[in-house]
């Protein structure tokens, strides 16, 4: 029966336009990153940047690096707006238009509907981050070919990894997707939270944005430098670890723990400030 | 089947609720009544888990919605007024969706319910695309899976066509006479209560005002119109039978034989050219004690 009611919930967030916004967008995004590449001089910089660190650039400008770039530099700014958007949306939209009501006349309890649609948009999360990567890889290959190494770097993070064998490469690539699908989940999360409050849809968005960016901006910020490493933003940016050469586990495990106990806490609370709302018929 | 009883609720400090009760029995078709802001949807929130009472309880078939909201409603279906479905799916598809929330129904007896309702024809197609007689029906086939015990009908025919009123209160009376469903009908169209429900409360900013059935207003006094010279010997008649004036009207106790009334009028030098019995209506009632409705 939850699979039945699950399935349902994936129908409803599917079957909803602005829910493909965003991939739309990506999918552009990823587009006029291609065609950039083959312009010289953007291209001959980055060759320049691999040579100058002693790198083949025939080797590591590749699909699998295009494909790091592409989830490393647009997934955190540009999808976030979609995760907020769509999980924003999820709860409050219903209650807006009175499709709740409808749900809430029917023998299901507040905290089974939240779980189903919370557990929705955190598979939209990690599938839409999936799916970037899936595209992301599919497009590089098509401009620039099936082999190669890659080329991880992050220098705010103090990363710079090289892997020579597309295999390597490959495999880090696929766990960092999983990690970003995950902690991005608590974008989604924050935005589910504020969709479950008395206010609109938009205003859900807009508030789960804001935290977001005002953590971001603050972790920037040269004054909170000693206590960076506490910021929800630094902890979502753990994915990039997995590329460092001896994975640092423990690192990687203790912010993906307070990740989810935030997704977690968001959750309950959100689900206490639900149950104790009234809705009228 | 359902009791409502010392309900209360206010919303911001201000009273909604001042504790009613009533009780609908097994298969009676039951009216909910009151202007704007009386307490109705307030009740029937409550009815449905939707609304948390300040006090008192609301039970279905025994068992106390507050405490055991999923067991009550297994028992109800509910349609509401301006029913939201989700505009971008089919009506099938929505009423698999709402029916998934009550443990699922086949699709056998979706379509059974969607023959019955008359929506065959449309229901594969987008929500978007229906008119407003369409949402009502595909929400009482909706409030009809799986086969409840209890209809909560809030403003149900509102904006439907006199055909539309009539072909809903047919098939509501139906569901009775077929099922002995037990039915609590919220409107303001006093005509459509006055012709489907057994019982009726009127509310009134969230107290009960009246409880009672279509009988009871009509035996509660004795109307009478009085086409009588001069008119100013009417208040003498209504004061010495007892009665008072209700506009033009003699309002007097039900006991009151007409005879004595026209001899009396007589033996003062009256001259009276026609007597009617005034029959109470609901709306003759409903006017009466909804105030805001008056003005």
């Amino acid at each position: 029966m939850f699979l039945s009611q699950f399935k349902g919930e994936l129908i409803k967030l599917f079957a909803r336009r602005r829910t493909y916004v965003g991939y739309g967008v990506f999918i552009v995004f990823e587009l006029i990153l291609l065609v950039t590449f083959q312009l010289d001089i953007l291209r001959s910089q980055q060759e320049d940047y691999m040579s100058q660190n002693g790198l083949d650039p025939a080797h590591f400008f590749s699909s699998l690096t295009v494909t790091f770039l592409v989830m490393a530099f647009s997934l955190f700014l540009l999808g976030s707006i979609y995760f907020a958007l769509v999980s924003g949306d999820i709860v409050a939209k219903e209650v807006e238009d009175g499709n709740m009501r409808m749900v809430l006349a029917r023998p299901i309890s507040r905290f089974r509907i939240l779980l189903l649609k919370f557990l929705a948009v955190c598979l939209y999360t990690v599938t839409f981050v999936v799916f970037v990567g899936i595209t992301g890889y599919a497009m590089a290959t098509i401009a620039l070919g099936f082999d190669g190494g890659l080329l991880a770097f992050a220098p705010e993070y103090g990363l710079f990894a090289v892997y020579d064998q597309w295999g390597d490469g490959m495999l880090r690539l696929v766990i960092a997707a999983v990690l970003i699908g995950i902690s991005m989940c608590t974008i989604s999360a924050l935005g589910f939270f504020f969709s479950c409050c008395r206010m609109k849809p938009a205003t859900a968005t807009i508030m789960a944005l804001s935290i977001l960016f005002l953590d971001f901006v603050l972790e920037k910020f040269p004054i909170f430098r000693p206590l960076r490493e506490e910021f929800i933003t630094y902890k979502m940016s753990s994915w990039l670890f997995v590329f460092e050469n001896h994975l640092p586990w423990a690192k990687i495990a203790d912010n993906f723990v307070f990740l989810l106990g935030l997704d977690v806490t968001l959750f309950a609370v959100a689900c206490v400030i639900f149950q104790m709302r009234d809705f009228k018929t | 089947m359902i009791q409502v009883s010392g309900l209360k609720k206010s919303f911001n400090k201000k009273p909604a609720l001042k504790g009613i009760d009533f009780k609908v029995s097994r298969g009676e078709i039951f009216g909910l009544l009151g202007h704007n802001g009386a307490g109705k949807s307030t009740t029937l929130g409550i009815l449905l888990g939707m609304v948390a009472p300040n006090a008192g309880e609301a039970t279905i078939d025994g068992i106390n919605i507050q405490q055991s909201r999923s067991t009550a409603l297994r028992k109800v279906g509910a349609i509401f007024e301006s029913p939201a479905f989700y505009d971008y799916l089919s009506g099938f598809k929505n009423l698999q969706l709402l029916t998934s929330y009550s443990g699922g129904v086949s699709r056998k007896q979706i379509e059974e319910v969607v023959a019955r309702v008359e929506l065959d024809d449309r229901i594969h197609s987008p929500v978007a695309t229906y008119s407003h007689g369409m949402r009502q029906r595909l929400a009482l086939a909706q409030a009809l899976l799986p086969e409840p015990e209890v209809l909560l009908l809030d403003e149900p025919t509102d904006g439907l066509d006199p055909e539309g009123i009539k072909w809903f209160r047919d098939f509501i009376t139906g569901l009775r006479e077929e099922r002995g469903m037990t039915v609590l009908f919220n409107s303001h169209l006093l005509n459509e209560v006055e012709q489907m429900c057994d019982r009726v409360v009127i509310l009134q900013e969230g107290q009960k005002v009246f409880e009672g059935s279509n009988t009871d207003l009509e035996d509660e006094f004795l109307t009478l119109n009085i086409d009588l010279e001069p008119i100013d010997l009417l208040p003498t008649l209504a004061k010495q039978f007892g009665g008072t004036m209700v506009s033009q009207y003699l309002q007097l106790p039900k006991t009151t034989d007409i005879a004595d009334v026209v001899e009396a009028a007589l033996s003062q030098q009256g001259r009276v050219r026609e007597v009617q019995v005034v029959t109470n209506s609901l709306e003759d009632l409903y006017l009466k004690f909804s105030k805001k409705v008056q003005r």
